[in-house]
């Protein structure tokens, strides 16, 4: 009895260390398999053009520079007006969601109504088309009508892209309000907009930070349509931007490196402001995708 | 009163007509400019898209009638059963990785444990990086010219086959970043099943004597099933209509071996003008999709019923 006592915290407490020593290593190599792709181009992009094409290759840089930035970012008008571009798109794209899918949302978790559970299941339906499935014919359409090639038929489709899953997440957070709320308000004289506006909207704010990370991450961060509906640079966004200089013969690693960097910074930068909002909007947009 | 009884209510009806339309209109209303969005820019183009798989077309107009033709021409010539192979293949890669990975991530990170905070957002860094910027440094990386990875796993012994040159490195390089992006999603999505895991319940099992393996196999994991489940479906999904990753790193090279078919899709419609035949592969990609996801909810719904 008193040989197994001894035995077992022991043999207990080398497990235990082994099992930490191994979720040690595990989480190591794991974050080394996520952040080194991105460590390198940083560092690429820190370098000088002739250290860039250098092998074998140096890990860190011999002359820290920006030059790259300065060259392809900063003093590279072209660049800046993709990202502004970007950031326009973003802005109107997620005003317009917002406001339909917060109406739409209240509608359909506050009222049943006729065609109610049809209208829903059309509309949560189209989450699963993928955009590679509509890319063909939204290109013919656009230019039918006469909006390829312009930043609207982007903030037009990635609105309409979008606003399923932004009503889905909006629902939840509406049906998680209680009701008798909108009641007193209508008790007291509330139309029913007007319980929407003055009670209800106000309530939604987590939910509608929510969507407006999930509009900026997934627009930021798009190329297929972003590349498939624009061709002329005035209405080019970053994705494609970048895209772009890769196609190029002879490709500067330094140059691009910069620019796939600064396209990430701000998503980054989002992230680390509102990590509960970022991480509850891209879950529900993951869907999506 | 609820106000969905307000709106059904027939005595409202009796007393105030008119009245009784507008409360019948409004969550309609309140729908609307919504629906009219999505019905315009996503019902509208998957219908013609299912229409233009059936016609040749010309010039960005319908064109003549051909029936499955570009059906025919889509999976049977330029490769195109290899596309469906090498989307298979391409998926089946990114879940074999990102699943497995993820999991076991996002138990590893289910205890304190010091820099935690920071060690789950640098494990979330590859979630916030688009695809096509992922593959950019994925290929660079890898780059069979400059890249770091062929330098270091030279030097320690391993060779590092071509990327651009070598079939089968290049369908594993695609992969692993595939995988790369996907596996912050699953770890995710685990994490936050893990974290409504009742300690109390894995507390009365140790107590009971469960080893840890018996309280993961038999309290843990039926817990975490069913977001697991989900994480597996929305990553596979995402592989499969991947385009970015593929066209960035080996542009579905060399010689077709890992040109996927929404990557098919992509370049018979904008480097070969077929959008005839482009239109029939994103039907197929819209099909399998469904399909899918249908059979997916039947699953979830009979675990839920049993």
């Amino acid at each position: 009895m008193t040989t197994i006592k001894n035995q077992r915290p022991l043999a207990r407490r080398l497990r235990a260390t082994l099992g930490k020593v191994g979720r040690i290593l595990f989480l190591a190599s794991a974050v080394l398999f996520a952040v080194v792709p991105i460590l390198w181009a940083v560092l690429t992009s820190l370098k000088s053009p002739p250290e860039v094409a250098l092998y074998p290759p140096t890990f860190l840089p011999r002359d820290w520079t920006l030059e790259n930035y300065r060259g392809a970012v900063f003093y590279n008008d072209t660049f800046l007006h993709y990202l502004f571009n970007t950031a326009v798109i973003v802005v109107v794209t997620a005003l317009i969601c917002l406001v339909l899918s917060a109406h739409a949302a209240y509608s359909v978790a506050r009222y049943r109504f006729r065609f109610s559970g049809g209208i829903m299941f059309a509309m949560f339906s189209t989450i699963m088309i993928p955009g590679v499935a509509i890319v063909i014919p939204l290109y013919m359409l656009s230019v039918k009508v006469g909006l390829y090639d312009t930043v609207l038929v982007l903030i037009l489709v990635y609105g309409a892209w979008l606003t399923p899953t932004l009503v889905w997440l909006l629902r939840g957070f509406v049906i998680g309000i209680p009701i008798e709320l909108e009641e007193a308000a209508r008790i007291d004289g509330c139309s029913r907009l007007g319980a929407f506006y003055r009670v209800t909207l106000p309530l939604l704010r987590a939910g509608l930070l929510a969507g407006a990370v999930l509009i900026f991450a997934n627009i930021w961060n798009e190329f297929l349509l972003g590349y498939s509906l624009v061709q002329s640079e005035t209405a080019r966004v970053v994705q494609v931007g970048i895209y772009a200089n890769l196609t190029e013969v002879g490709v500067q690693w330094g140059r691009l490196t910069a620019c796939a960097v600064t396209a990430m910074v701000p998503v980054l930068i989002v992230y680390a402001l509102l990590q509960r909002a970022f991480v509850q909007g891209l879950s529900a947009g993951a869907v999506k995708g | 009163m609820t106000l969905i009884d307000l709106h059904d209510g027939d005595e409202l009806m009796m007393v105030d007509r008119p009245r009784r339309r507008r409360i019948a209109a409004f969550p309609y209303l309140m729908l609307a400019p919504a629906f009219l969005l999505i019905a315009g820019v996503s019902f509208l183009p998957i219908g013609y898209a299912i229409v233009q798989s059936f016609f040749r077309s010309s010039n960005l107009n319908l064109g003549r009638l051909v029936g499955w033709q570009n059906y025919g021409d889509f999976f049977l010539t330029r490769n195109g059963l290899g596309a469906v192979a090498n989307s298979l293949i391409f998926v089946a890669g990114t879940l074999a990785i990102a699943v497995p990975l993820g999991f076991a991530l996002a138990l590893a990170l289910n205890r304190p444990m010091p820099l935690r905070g920071l060690i789950r957002t640098l494990l979330i860094l590859p979630w916030l990086v688009s695809n096509l910027v992922g593959a950019l440094l994925w290929g660079w990386l890898g780059n069979p010219q400059y890249g770091l990875a062929p330098y270091v796993l030279e030097k320690i012994g391993v060779g590092f086959p071509n990327i651009i040159t070598d079939p089968g490195a290049a369908m594993a390089s695609v992969v692993v970043a595939s995988a790369w992006a996907a596996t912050p999603l699953v770890m995710v999505f685990v994490l936050a099943a893990l974290q409504t895991v009742p300690i109390d319940l894995i507390e009365a099992a140790r107590i009971d004597g469960a080893s840890p393996w018996q309280r993961f196999w038999s309290i843990t994991l039926p817990l975490v099933r069913n977001t697991t489940m989900v994480a597996l479906v929305l990553t596979s999904l995402h592989a499969f209509k991947s385009v970015e990753i593929v066209l960035v790193m080996t542009g579905g090279g060399p010689n077709g071996a890992t040109e996927t078919m929404a990557l098919k899709v992509f370049k018979e419609a904008f480097t070969l003008l077929r959008l005839g035949v482009g239109s029939a592969g994103a039907v197929a990609i819209f099909l399998i999709n469904v399909m899918f996801t249908m059979a997916f909810v039947r699953v979830l719904r009979t675990e839920h019923g049993a």
